[in-house]
């Protein structure tokens, strides 16, 4: 590989950066822009399982989003969000504070806390569809033992969506608390100590000294957290299919099921590009205010 | 913060004492929370059936059998899908790799055409959810002929890993000084040379996070691998443990064998391992 000519040499410099980098990008390309652009294509047409048939301009949006459930889907998906990051980011952020103390066994804590983070999705939705069986689960087990009537968590429309909320939580607030720990780790001891000596009330030193300094690490796990939850297919599936009637019907879900289990792939399609359009959507929104808010 | 100048009031002292109750306390009832499922999960797999079917929840098994573990990890096709999963983790560990680390390299030392705009592209595709692709990558596979089969599978799961893994190693590519790569080419190195034999050992924290969050991912993902494959031979590990989930019901002994028994070994890696754990699964954006 001696370089005989100078001119060959550096031909072959040139040539370098886009053999260094152009493998990885054209895989890629390959694997998920050619997809999204089948999607995209996939989803203004109509189609009979795998064949393609003619232009239907928007007409699978309409039937997804208002005949087929979108809309509704949607708004579950949302709930379920909000729902989620309403108990992730105060228990994530709230353990994270207490992990960042001078404590006893914080290596204990620290890996315990973070166990959830690594396991499956479907483990994480199996064990828990367990947990809340309505007949041999200590859920049910404990509610019914009060007298009550309580047919199980997950078949009781009223409480499967804030069941799998809980869920969700316990999979979802490790996330959180890694990157509020990390944050409130490139503290130093004397910016707090200061504060200490200022601000003598614990919360007013916490909104005012501590809050400020993790705000965007705390922003980029609240895009990712909200990512995921809104991205989440496996833990529904597997916890309530969607069920009771619909109540946790989650849009990711449902382009799952319009796929693989009605193989309605055109509905299919324009689900994934919505999908992929809220993505959007909220990674925008997140940096817009990752950008205002930084003074 | 272990010196104390001046001894504490006592009113202090009982302020600090109920602070660290409250601290442990808080701690604990979150150790409870995420133990519960755990706990519950292994008690039933550590149940014969009879006692799992008993109508009163009992945490602790009345009797200790290992049936279930035994009857899931000696079925050859459960162990199909653990050769499986392991098999296409050392796959997809090769190829992403390796694409993703001479892609850092090129990113943090060269300029090259439109190289902002391929990155933003690159990095787009980490917005792209898996599950707004999986529909028409099934799509494609089996309009190429190549659906059901572990190559698709490798090929999918290392380009999705990709983006995160460039991210990830370039920040360690960038940490290593450009000085060691001048002097090596200096002394008449090429600069391949330079950048296998100087910069790559270097990098040995970042390929061990890279590994990482190739593991985990692929272990533990359930959907791209459901779906495209269909045969039972080409099945991962989460795809068989869904297994005992069936028409007739739900195996409960055996699926909780199943799914402990195969997050073990990453929780185990994970206690070993925590420092390239955190680096890799927050792709470097949590130092660890």
């Amino acid at each position: 590989m001696r370089a005989s000519k100078p001119a060959a040499a550096s031909g072959r410099r040139r040539a370098q950066p886009y053999l260094f980098f152009y493998p990885a990008f054209l895989l890629v390309a390959a694997v998920s822009f050619v997809p999204l652009f089948y999607a995209l294509r996939q989803s203004v047409y109509s189609a009979d399982y795998l064949t393609t048939g003619g232009f239907v301009g928007l007409s699978n949006y309409t039937e997804l989003l208002l005949h087929g459930g979108g809309l509704a889907a949607i708004g579950v998906s949302l709930t379920f969000v909000v729902g989620s990051l309403l108990l992730t980011v105060p228990l994530g952020v709230g353990l994270a504070l207490l992990l960042n103390r001078p404590i006893r066994f914080s290596t204990f804590f620290r890996t315990v806390l973070l166990l959830p983070w690594i396991i499956s999705q479907l483990v994480t939705g199996l064990l828990w569809l367990w947990l809340y069986d309505g007949r041999l689960g200590p859920v049910a087990d404990a509610v019914q033992g009060l007298g009550l009537s309580f047919s199980g968590p997950l078949t009781d429309p009223d409480w499967a969506l804030p069941s799998l909320i809980l869920t969700n939580t316990w999979h979802s607030y490790p996330l959180v608390m890694i990157f509020t720990l990390a944050a409130l780790q490139t503290i130093p001891r004397e910016t707090l100590e200061a504060a200490r000596i200022d601000a003598p009330s614990a919360w007013r030193r916490f909104r005012h000294v501590t809050l400020p300094l993790i705000r965007n690490t705390v922003l980029v796990a609240l895009v990712l957290s909200t990512l995921h939850t809104f991205n989440t297919v496996t833990t529904v599936l597997v916890m309530t299919g969607g069920g009771p009637v619909g109540a946790t019907e989650v849009l990711a879900l449902k382009v799952f099921k319009e796929g693989f289990q009605f193989y309605r792939m055109e509905i299919a399609a324009a689900a994934a590009v919505v999908i992929f359009a809220l993505n959007i959507v909220f990674t925008l929104a997140y940096i817009r205010v990752l950008r205002s808010e930084r003074t | 913060m272990k010196t104390k100048p001046i001894h504490p009031p006592s009113r202090h002292r009982a302020l600090h004492v109920a602070g660290e109750i409250a601290t442990y306390g808080t701690l604990l009832l979150a150790v409870l929370f995420v133990v519960a499922p755990l706990a519950w999960g292994l008690s039933t797999s550590l149940k014969s059936n009879s006692d799992i079917f008993s109508p009163t929840a009992q945490w602790i098994p009345p009797s200790v059998d290992f049936g279930n573990y035994l009857k899931v990890f000696s079925s050859p096709l459960f162990l199909r899908y653990i050769l499986n999963s392991v098999a296409v983790v050392a796959c997809a560990l090769v190829l992403s790799t390796i694409l993703a680390v001479h892609a850092a390299y090129a990113v943090s030392r060269f300029r090259f055409r439109a190289k902002d705009f391929l990155l933003f592209l690159v990095w787009a595709t980490v917005m792209l959810p898996g599950v707004a692709i999986i529909v028409p990558l099934y799509l494609l596979a089996v309009d190429l002929g190549i659906y059901d089969t572990l190559f698709v599978v490798v090929l999918a799961y290392s380009a999705w890993l990709i983006p995160t893994l460039i991210w990830l190693l370039q920040g360690f590519v960038d940490s290593v000084p450009y000085e060691l790569e001048e002097a090596a080419m200096i002394d008449g190195c090429s600069r391949l040379k330079a950048f296998y034999l100087i910069v790559l050992p270097l990098l040995r924290p970042g390929l061990a996070a890279a590994a990482v969050l190739v593991f985990v991912t692929i272990w533990n993902d359930f959907l791209l691998s459901f779906s495209l494959t269909l045969k039972d031979e080409n099945r991962l590990l989460q795809t068989g443990i869904y297994i005992f989930v069936n028409e007739s019901g739900i195996e409960w002994g055996p699926l909780t064998a199943a799914a402990i028994g195969s997050t073990i070994p990453v929780a185990i890696l994970f206690a070993l391992l925590q420092r390239s754990f955190i680096r890799g699964l927050t792709g470097g954006a949590v130092k660890g």
